[in-house]
């Protein structure tokens, strides 16, 4: 049999794309092993096994302190970016309303504009306005950049589904509220979670609004880890880190076991 | 009459976030900029930043690193994406999750890595001792380089995920066709595929570039209070010198680079989506 | 069960007339195809009954009351879509109680007791649990259809429903609709571009074109005296030849193009300008020698075989025309032969 692609070629092809896995995720495994080390320095590879610098995490005032911060904040993220972004997605996806592309555009346009320079202007009109920036001004902040990830699994959900489904709920009766609360949600429901998903692991992971929008009494666990990093980095650093990175993990395979991570990730 | 109410009371809520949230501060931010000490309007702000050689440097080193971060990841992201495109299925979702994995672990913690694997007595270092490259041991952090395979690791997911997208869409009977007609492997690739990937890789490498000028925490912790790019200029002046009115003005001008990046990019995409 | 009365029906998007003032009165308990080719209107047509499209200007009235403002969840019509629109988070049983749920039709027990018997109607009793995706696309269909019937509704919509099923279904599906139709009675309005489905279905068939109505009547009158070029060319894909038409004493005879006369159906009006309409399946291929009482010379040009019958392009002066014969004639290309028309099928119509 002739072969469309030489032997050596899939056998480079093969070594090249180990090597760019092993360079991706370089950084992420040797933070794991850094937090099982015995070492009270920060080396890889590790020596030793020890799980003590998670025991470390929780005596630490500031980690507990940001740890709580960032589960209230994603958690309040996640529900409220889901609620607002089911409404706008099922609003873009009827394409009644005037400018409707254009409104698209805007929704999803803090998925490409860098964040920095909206957080910047979030920092500078919440002082002008408000006063001092406090966890609002961080939930609003992470409800922006999460929205869009909501509305887009929303909206890519609703266009799989069968366009005629409103129209026959109202040739059976249904009235508006039924309509949506009968056959556009359930519709929206595997988009929804999706997007809810992605929404606790952006403000869960999110550096730069939090950043910005940092006091003493408001930082969350990456700005903690910013700071250690910063200034005097120990192994409870990759243990926390690598707590964070277990979240992830468990957030995609969750995601995979209930909805199959194929629909969500673009190809 | 009523369908148009009903919708836009669905999208109310977000609307109401997004020009409030986010509209409303870009556009304070863009009123700052030209706005003096007595709030008179002024284009202080832009001569004093475009004037300055150390500011044009930061603007500079900015640039050329993002760029070359960019064509690192295109050149590493497309035969990467090919390579994705014509395996199994299975497989495929496999690189895809092992791709995603680290896209959605947050920017600190894998900066963090780097800092480990790069930093004095760090693998990579202790690697390049040991097999004799270099004289010492010494430290890849707070250099240029450090900054350059950080910032690739942060983008390289992107890049080869807006190209896997096209690369998925081209016919493989075009490559058949190619092959049919006496085109070699490498002939087909390069006069088949990598024109209709093109696209794709385009605007793959547009957002990165744009990610890239407008990345701050990868940048600062990797290259260090000496090797400042615009966003850390921003982030000093807005936090630590409290000058926001200088820091509004290099947002502006980051914006609008950003924007010249980003309008190709929304034709390519658009154009993509149909 | 209810008449339906349209009334100079006009229906625009923009600036594009998409329906130029249908008018049309249905009675209680017809079954009423709308046919006609892709674009025609007809299912805007339906939409505009079902409320789903406003009109741009007329009337629209259900038993009676004008409905024209009315929303579609309001009219009590049923309507099952081409692509059936089935719940497909509810199952067999609560998509079909979801128009009674809607309609808050009965209390809980006599609804649940509706749909099983309803369901019972399109022998899908035992599939009541599942869900729709779990159900072949036959299936689906009468879920479809049951969810339509189950609240005995004024009017009854059918929007091309058997165009998603395999031939065979399809014939055993139409046989079920003239039975339920013929059980329920109800007021039925049928979109299909398919004319045979439109021919065996309905009680009236309406046949459109460009947002006008071409001709309405029954099946066999439809088929048989077609009024326009387009019907006779849309049902069963006619011939039209441009002739002459005069009175004689041996009655009407039309002049072809190439000179030949022949006689057509009595009753034919004389005229300059006027179409014979020759339906394919109405003329008969006999040898050149062949003395026949009524018909014209010919030439086989292409053949086609399609199994029972075989199609042949025939060639008479500049013109061609297309013929559908019994699988035994066998002539080839070249044949001359001589095309037997009987004088009560050949039918003029005005140009």
């Amino acid at each position: 049999m002739v072969k469309a692609v030489p032997n050596t070629l899939r056998v480079f092809a093969s070594l090249f794309v180990a090597l760019t896995l092993v360079f991706i995720l370089a950084p992420l495994v040797v933070v794991a092993g850094v937090s099982v080390s015995e070492s009270q320095f920060i080396a890889f590879p590790p020596s030793g096994f020890s799980l003590r610098w998670f025991a470390a995490i929780f005596d630490s005032n500031a980690y507990v302190q940001a740890l709580i911060t960032s589960l209230k904040l994603a958690t309040l993220v996640t529900v409220t970016a889901t609620i607002v972004g089911a409404g706008a997605a099922i609003a873009l996806h009827r394409r009644r309303l005037p400018g409707t592309s254009l409104l698209a555009g805007l929704f999803l346009s803090p998925l490409i504009l860098p964040s920095i320079i909206f957080a910047i202007g979030l920092l500078m009109l919440w002082s002008a306005t408000i006063g001092p920036v406090s966890f609002w001004a961080l939930w609003i902040g992470h409800m922006v950049i999460a929205l869009p990830y909501v509305i887009r699994t929303t909206l890519a959900v609703l266009a799989d589904s069968d366009p005629f489904l409103e129209e026959a709920a109202r040739t059976m009766g249904a009235s508006r509220w039924q309509r949506i609360l009968y056959v556009v949600l359930p519709q929206c429901v595997p988009g929804l979670a999706a997007g809810a998903f992605f929404a606790f692991n952006i403000s869960f992971d999110e550096a730069v609004v939090a950043l910005f929008l940092r006091t003493p009494d408001l930082v969350t666990l990456p700005i903690q880890i910013y700071n250690q990093l910063e200034f005097s980095p120990d192994p409870t650093v990759a243990a926390v880190s690598t707590l964070m990175m277990g979240l992830t993990v468990f957030l995609i395979a969750t995601l995979d076991r209930f909805l199959g991570i194929q629909r969500f990730v673009g190809t | 009459m009523r369908d148009r109410v009903e919708d836009l009371a669905l999208a109310g809520p977000g609307i109401l976030l997004l020009a409030l949230a986010f509209v409303l501060p870009i556009a304070e931010m863009l009123g700052l900029s030209i706005l003096g000490t007595h709030r008179e309007l002024t284009l202080e702000h832009f001569i004093r930043f475009l004037s300055d050689p150390y500011y044009l440097g930061i603007v500079w080193r900015t640039i050329y690193l993002s760029l070359l971060i960019t064509a690192i990841c295109a050149a590493i992201g497309f035969p990467l994406a090919y390579v994705m495109a014509r395996i199994r299925p299975a497989l495929r979702l496999w690189l895809i999750v092992l791709i995603i994995l680290p896209l959605m672990t947050s920017v600190v913690v894998r900066t963090f890595g780097w800092m480990v694997l790069l930093g004095r007595g760090g693998l990579i270092p202790f690697t390049l001792w040991k097999l004799g490259f270099v004289g010492r041991n010494f430290t890849l952090m707070h250099t240029e380089a450090a900054i350059v395979i950080g910032m690739v690791q942060v983008l390289l997911p992107f890049t080869t995920l807006s190209i896997l997208g096209v690369v998925m869409k081209i016919d493989r009977r075009l490559e058949e066709a190619s092959r049919t007609m006496g085109a070699g492997f490498f002939a087909t690739l390069r006069i088949v595929i990598l024109p209709l990937a093109m696209p794709g890789i385009l605007a793959g490498s547009l957002l990165a570039f744009t990610l890239s000028v407008s990345s701050f925490v990868t940048p600062s912790l990797l290259g260090g209070v000496r090797l400042p790019v615009v966003a850390a200029s921003i982030y000093d002046a807005a936090t630590k010198t409290l000058e926001w009115n200088f820091a509004a003005a290099q947002s502006v001008i980051l914006l609008v680079g950003v924007l010249l990046a980003l309008t190709p990019y929304i034709k390519l995409s658009g154009r993509r989506h149909g | 069960m209810a008449t339906l009365e349209l009334n100079q029906i006009v229906k625009s998007f923009g600036s594009v007339d998409v329906l130029h003032g249908i008018s049309l009165s249905i009675e209680s308990g017809q079954f009423v195809s709308l046919l006609g080719p892709s674009g025609c209107g007809k299912t805007t047509l339906l939409r505009i009954i079902a409320g789903l499209e406003a009109v741009t200007r007329g009337t629209l009235r259900i038993a009676g009351r004008d409905v024209t403002d009315v929303a579609p969840e309001n009219r009590d019509i049923a309507m099952m879509f081409q692509s059936y629109a089935l719940l497909p988070h509810m199952s067999v049983r609560e998509n079909v109680r979801f128009p009674l749920r809607m309609r808050n039709r009965g209390t809980r027990k006599e609804q649940d007791e509706r749909v099983q018997a309803t369901l019972e109607t399109v022998q899908l009793g035992h599939l009541a649990d599942r869900m729709p995706r779990q159900l072949s696309g036959g299936q689906q269909q009468r879920v479809a259809l049951a969810r339509a019937i189950v609240s005995d509704p004024k009017i009854l919509l059918l929007d091309e429903p058997l165009s998603n099923l395999d031939a065979r279904l399809r014939e055993d599906m139409q046989v079920e609709l003239i039975e339920l139709h013929r059980r329920l009675g109800l007021t039925t309005v049928f979109v299909t571009h398919d004319q045979e489905e439109a021919l065996s279905l309905s009680d009236t068939v309406v046949l459109m074109n460009a947002g006008r109505i071409e001709q309405v009547g029954g099946p066999q009158e439809i088929y048989a005296s077609p009024r326009t070029g387009f019907t006779s060319e849309f049902i069963g894909s006619a011939n039209l030849i441009p002739v002459r038409v005069e009175e004689t004493a041996a009655g009407p005879r039309a002049t072809l193009p190439w000179g030949e006369v022949i006689a057509v159906a009595p009753g034919s009006k004389p005229s300059h300008k006027a179409s014979l309409v020759l339906r394919q399946e109405d003329m008969k291929l006999l040898p050149s020698q062949t003395i026949i009482p009524n018909g014209f010379r010919a030439t086989v040009e292409t053949r086609v075989f399609l199994g029972a019958r075989i199609r042949y392009v025939l060639r008479l002066g500049d013109m061609r025309i297309k013929c559908l014969a019994p699988g035994t004639d066998i002539f080839g290309p070249g044949d001359a032969v001589v095309v037997s028309v009987p004088d009560s099928r050949a039918q003029i119509i005005e140009a």
